[in-house]
């Protein structure tokens, strides 16, 4: 369980979507918790109010995915403003975005991505999470990122990166299990390593999602396209993780080829009775 | 060691499909390896966005085709990339890129199709806004009512075309494909949003030009003005009810009292 000033969060939950919304809405299946993606419900219509009702039943997570932090021109002022509107309509348990960056030159790319791990871009990183956090007048966690590539000029790990916004801004950490696991094989990297460089006490969240494994050029990469279910390799590396960071609140994220909700519900549920076994263990 | 600000700079004109030679150069590992690594990113763009304009332009596909739209949209992307992260509101230039892209020369109603889907979209995404009544109008005085401003519904948008849009649209957005002749004529459009949705209708010629000055910020001499020159027999009182009883003004504006004055 994690206490945010917004109430006590534990257990399994799912990434609510549009096809999904009027069926959640309807049947008021069990799940812990739902988390959408912000910039979903930045117009008006009945998408918004539907979501608010909704948050009469479920704790909901705001998970941002165009706020770019990783921007070196700073943040889009308006975009801020909105995910602040939203986020004060809404009381939402968690607010997450992502360790990337998406706009250059006031273009948006529409992609979360990779940051060369410097001590410049930590500066930039640390200023554009303090400003997000002084407007939402909240912590948010931060999501490691799904990579395919690092940089030649990079100067810390991911996880020392991510440590050391911890401790600059007091951001929380999402640690998205799957991208761990995407990210080690594709940059060659060990995840165990990876997830015992984390703070365990700033992991506020933990994701799940499926990836695929593509060819390109003769060279192997994972995709991290939430098309799937949760391979059975990063089921064991969320053990492992929950082993390390205790009884975090989890999510099963799935964005392409949806499935029915039942199948993203048996997915949460999976994740429940590890949680409950990590808990049974951790007592005993 | 380059600034964070080079290394956006240089990964945004590769993944819009400038040169990646100096982008691959940052990036650790072998030569085909950064390609391929870099090739992740750039097809997660050009994908992503083509998804979208798939999205808002469902008509302007299919009457197209699938391939000769994908060409058109990368083109559009590369030259008029999104600038906000929220991509409901991705597309408000498409219109405008058809109507001057060769290749379309000849398809001289395709973008008043994109206009209406572009209109569609944008309905769906506008923001909610108060409904105002009749009532609002009593601190009108005679004096001031020429002068007052409507603020519409941020979901209302108008559309006049010369050819019958609404019927290639409706025949086209999803699986229909019936044969619509040119020669039915124009219409005039209003598309906004209602408790049962997104409606696109059509309007007689007095209550199109009326509403569209108002939306444009004219005030009501100036939309009745209009509005009379279209339609001579043009009834302002009734409009003005229409209005109000459809919903669409969400605030009566009262002209400034210092408004003309210049001592």
């Amino acid at each position: 369980m994690r206490d945010t000033p917004h109430g006590h969060v534990s257990g399994a939950g799912v990434g609510l979507r549009a096809p999904h919304l009027a069926e959640i809405a309807r049947a008021r299946p069990v799940a812990a918790w739902l988390e959408v993606h912000a910039e979903n419900y930045f117009g008006g219509g009945p998408g918004p109010e539907r979501l608010l009702e909704l948050r009469r039943d479920y704790p909901v997570s705001l998970h941002g995915v165009g706020l770019s932090l990783g921007s070196a021109e700073g943040l889009d002022d308006g975009h801020l403003r909105r995910l602040a509107e939203l986020a004060a309509r809404l009381t939402p348990c968690f607010v997450s975005e992502h360790l990337s960056w998406s706009v250059s030159n006031g273009v948006y790319l529409n992609d979360l991505l990779p940051l060369p791990y410097t001590e410049e871009a930590l500066d930039v990183v640390a200023r554009n999470v303090a400003r997000a956090q002084d407007a939402l007048g909240r912590k948010i966690l931060i999501e490691n990122p799904s990579r395919y590539l690092g940089f030649t000029h990079s100067t810390l790990s991911e996880p020392e990166f991510l440590t050391a916004l911890v401790f600059r801004t007091g951001c929380g950490v999402l640690c998205d299990v799957n991208n761990v696991f995407v990210t080690a094989a594709n940059l060659g990297l060990d995840a165990d390593a990876y997830l015992a460089a984390l703070p365990p006490e700033a992991v506020g969240e933990i994701h799940l999602a499926g990836h695929s494994q593509v060819g390109r050029d003769g060279h192997v990469l994972l995709i991290d396209d939430h098309a799937s279910p949760v391979a059975p390799a990063v089921w064991a590396l969320y053990r492992r993780a929950l082993a390390r960071f205790g009884r975090v609140p989890t999510l099963i994220e799935w964005d392409k080829d949806l499935p029915p909700l039942a199948t993203l519900l048996g997915e949460a549920r999976k994740a429940a009775r590890i949680l409950d076994g990590e808990n049974d263990a951790r007592a005993a | 060691m380059p600034a964070l600000r080079e290394v956006q700079e240089t990964f945004r004109v590769a993944l819009l499909g400038g040169g990646d030679a100096v982008a691959l150069g940052l990036i650790a590992g072998d030569d085909a390896a950064r390609a391929a690594r870099f090739g992740v990113y750039r097809n997660n763009v050009a994908v992503s966005l083509a998804d979208v304009l798939a999205a808002t332009f469902p008509a302007v596909r299919r009457l197209v085709g699938e391939g000769f739209f994908a060409y058109a949209g990368s083109q559009f992307i590369a030259a008029h990339p999104p600038r906000r992260a929220c991509l409901a509101e991705y597309g408000a230039d498409f219109a405008g890129f058809l109507a001057s892209f060769p290749p379309c020369r000849d398809l001289s109603y395709l973008p008043d199709v994109a206009r209406l889907e572009w209109l569609v979209n944008a309905a769906a995404a506008a923001a909610d806004a108060p409904r105002a009544a009749p009532q609002d109008l009593a601190a009108v005085t005679a004096e001031d009512a020429p002068r007052i401003v409507f603020a519409l519904d941020p979901a209302l948008g108008y559309l006049e075309s010369p050819f019958p849009i609404e019927r290639i649209w409706r025949e086209n957005r999803e699986c229909g494909g019936g044969t619509v002749s040119l020669d039915e004529g124009g219409v005039r459009l209003e598309i906004g949003r209602g408790g049962a949705g997104i409606f696109v209708r059509a309007l007689g010629a007095g209550a199109f030009a009326f509403r569209a000055a108002l939306a444009t910020g004219l005030d009501l001499e100036d939309a009745v003005a209009r509005a009379l020159s279209a339609a001579p027999g043009f009834d302002p009182a009734g409009a003005l009810a229409d209005l109000f009883r459809d919903g669409a003004v969400s605030a009566v504006v009262l002209p400034s009292p210092m408004q003309g004055c210049h001592p």
